[in-house]
């Protein structure tokens, strides 16, 4: 009973982590009509940013939060008009154009990180780091915090969405870009506004990982695959399935690994993924575009 | 022009031919590879350029032809010709049974669950044991690089004639590019899509099975990591997109540029890793500037003036 309730909680742990990712990651989907296939290069940049900001300044990246949103805002803000380019207009195969646009980026970001800060792994150490609650079970702080941290953001992320006119018309673009600009909504602006809060969500949630998780190169392509995971079950687009969809990822990767053996689960992952995109392309609660 | 090209493929094809007795077995090694990458190339072209289906696991198929002729090699004790006909058929029949599903997914949909499918192709062959899970197999090797050239040279040749004849000779090429251009007209235009689409997917699939095969025992050795790896869908679909997608010669210069550059990059520079940084630009580049690939930048060199108001 206890390992199956530590189970439990690891699962939910993990997921909760990867909340604010896949939110931000769907919305990009349900206005810009591009997948982002950099979403895990920008938890890697989040990452070593963390990572060298603690080398140089000796601070605690846990409390430098909003400035590495402020940061990857801005960096998101400043490359969406490139991604627009190539998906608007009367270009050709502009889902084919999208995707392997954002995965030239993000082969260029994983490539410098390579070729700037090599094989070697690194971590980062905050102040929650290392430390443990117990109550029966054992609540490791730092997972606890990320879990907090990104049902927070996500919530408050939400709370923009539904309750802000700029959420308003985010919320219309997503629903029909050419009837939102036609009604006053200046689309270009919302979507360049829309990637830049999720680049900087992104990067925010790989500090968190970094500190939580080693730091390497390749890290990327391992959130990718998730943030696609929840998205595909929450429904592309739909922004409120992916709590329950990254809390049941989650809870599938650590029960599969306690009960079946952690061989097992990337097969578990991928062969669900495959099998919710067959039988209900939707996502689960069937509200996906 | 026109008359010249008959003469001219055919002694493209006597040089290509002679080459082995030309270059040491290095330079040869690096001309087989170039060979594999065209037929894999031109393999997506197939169902990614014709029929506008982006299939981003393509290389499942490249894998699954290298395990089954390996698995017919070492374990059934099996000659690589009969391993290297069950590659390929093991290939198609795995297309023609995921593609009925899968094939029903359009645009995003389809990219993502085919990719989705080739990861967990992935993970099965480190979980099975004849497989030899995460150790590899190893393939018992022949040293003839001549043979390999060969064997490459007439698989891909052809790949290459199978799949002009049908896409670019027949009427199945007309009826899958309608179906990219709109399903549901085509359809309604009497066009069998599900099954046209399905032969497209399994033909497309067959030829990478081939290759992996060839492949496998080319290097003699295989680990789920080199031939389930999602870097060679990656490189398949940049070739095709550089060269440009959905026409003939596209996907072929595409791979012969696309593997030259590298392998000259690989050999100038001890740092192989801006190799990654080169290729990541390449397809950047080529999405903003060029979209249409090399071939159709081509075609608006040629004519500058028509583009005007009939044909942008």
């Amino acid at each position: 009973m206890e390992l199956f309730l530590q189970t439990l909680l690891d699962g939910v742990l993990i997921g909760g982590t990867l909340v604010v990712i896949a939110a931000g990651f769907s919305l990009c989907f349900g206005v810009m009509d591009v997948i982002d296939f950099a979403v895990g290069e920008w938890v890697m940049l989040g990452a070593y940013t963390a990572f060298w900001f603690q080398e140089f300044t000796g601070g605690d990246p846990m409390a430098a939060l909003p400035l590495f949103f402020a940061l990857f805002f801005a960096g998101g803000y400043l490359l969406q008009p490139l991604i627009q380019r190539v998906t608007a207009g009367k270009r050709p195969h502009p889902v084919l154009m999208g995707l392997l646009f954002t995965f030239g980026l993000a082969t260029v970001a994983k490539g410098s990180a390579l070729y700037f800060w090599g094989f070697n792994f690194r971590s980062i150490r905050t102040w929650l780091s290392g430390q443990n609650v117990q109550i029966g079970i054992t609540v490791p702080s730092l997972r606890f915090a990320g879990f907090l941290f990104g049902v927070f953001a996500t919530l408050t992320f939400m709370a923009f969405l539904y309750w802000t006119r700029t959420g308003r018309a985010i919320r219309a673009t997503a629903q029909d870009r050419v009837t939102a600009g036609l009604l006053g909504v200046d689309v270009r602006r919302i979507s360049a506004l829309v990637y830049a809060v999720y680049a900087g969500l992104t990067g925010m949630a790989g500090v968190l990982i970094g500190a939580l998780f080693s730091i390497h190169a390749g890290m990327g392509l391992r959130y990718t695959t998730l943030a696609f995971f929840v998205v595909v079950l929450a429904g592309m687009g739909f922004v409120p399935g992916v709590i329950p969809a990254a809390l049941f990822m989650g809870l599938l990767q650590s029960l599969t690994a306690v009960y079946l053996g952690s061989r097992y689960v990337g097969l578990a992952l991928f062969g669900v993924f495959y099998l919710t995109l067959v039988v209900a392309p939707k996502g689960l609660f069937g509200r996906g575009s | 022009m026109r008359p010249l090209r008959l003469p001219a493929l055919g002694a493209f094809l006597l040089l290509t031919l002679l080459a082995p007795f030309a270059l040491n077995p290095f330079w040869l090694r690096i001309l087989t590879e170039i060979l594999l990458w065209i037929g894999l190339a031109v393999s997506w072209n197939i169902i990614g350029g014709y029929t506008g289906y982006l299939n981003f696991g393509h290389g499942a198929f490249f894998g699954v032809g290298a395990y089954v002729t390996a698995i017919a090699m070492v374990h059934a004790g099996l000659p690589f010709g009969a391993g290297l006909l069950l590659g390929g058929l093991a290939s198609a029949a795995l297309a023609a049974f995921i593609g009925l599903p899968t094939l029903r997914l359009r645009g995003a949909y389809f990219a993502i669950a085919t990719w989705a499918f080739a990861e967990m192709i992935r993970q099965v062959a480190l979980l099975l044991e004849v497989t030899g899970g995460a150790f590899g197999m190893r393939v018992p090797g022949l040293l003839d690089p001549n043979f390999f050239y060969y064997v490459m040279w007439a698989a891909v040749a052809g790949t290459c004639a199978i799949t002009y004849g049908l896409m670019e000779r027949s009427r199945m090429g007309y009826k899958l590019r309608a179906i990219r251009e709109q399903e549901e007209a085509a359809e309604t235009l009497g066009v069998a899509t599900t099954r046209l689409k399905l032969a497209a997917f399994a033909l497309s699939a067959t030829f990478p099975g081939v290759l992996g095969g060839i492949y496998g025992y080319w290097t003699t050795y295989i680990h789920p990591d080199s031939v389930l790896s999602g870097s060679v869908t990656d490189q398949m679909v940049v070739m095709a997109l550089l060269g440009g997608l959905g026409t003939a010669v596209g996907p072929i210069l595409g791979a012969v540029l696309l593997q030259a550059v590298s392998r000259f990059l690989w050999l100038q520079m001890e740092q192989s890793v801006l190799y990654i940084v080169f290729i990541g630009l390449v397809i950047c580049v080529v999405v903003q500037l060029l979209p249409d690939g090399l071939v159709g930048f081509w075609a608006r060199l040629r004519r500058p003036q028509r583009g005007g108001n009939g044909a942008a």
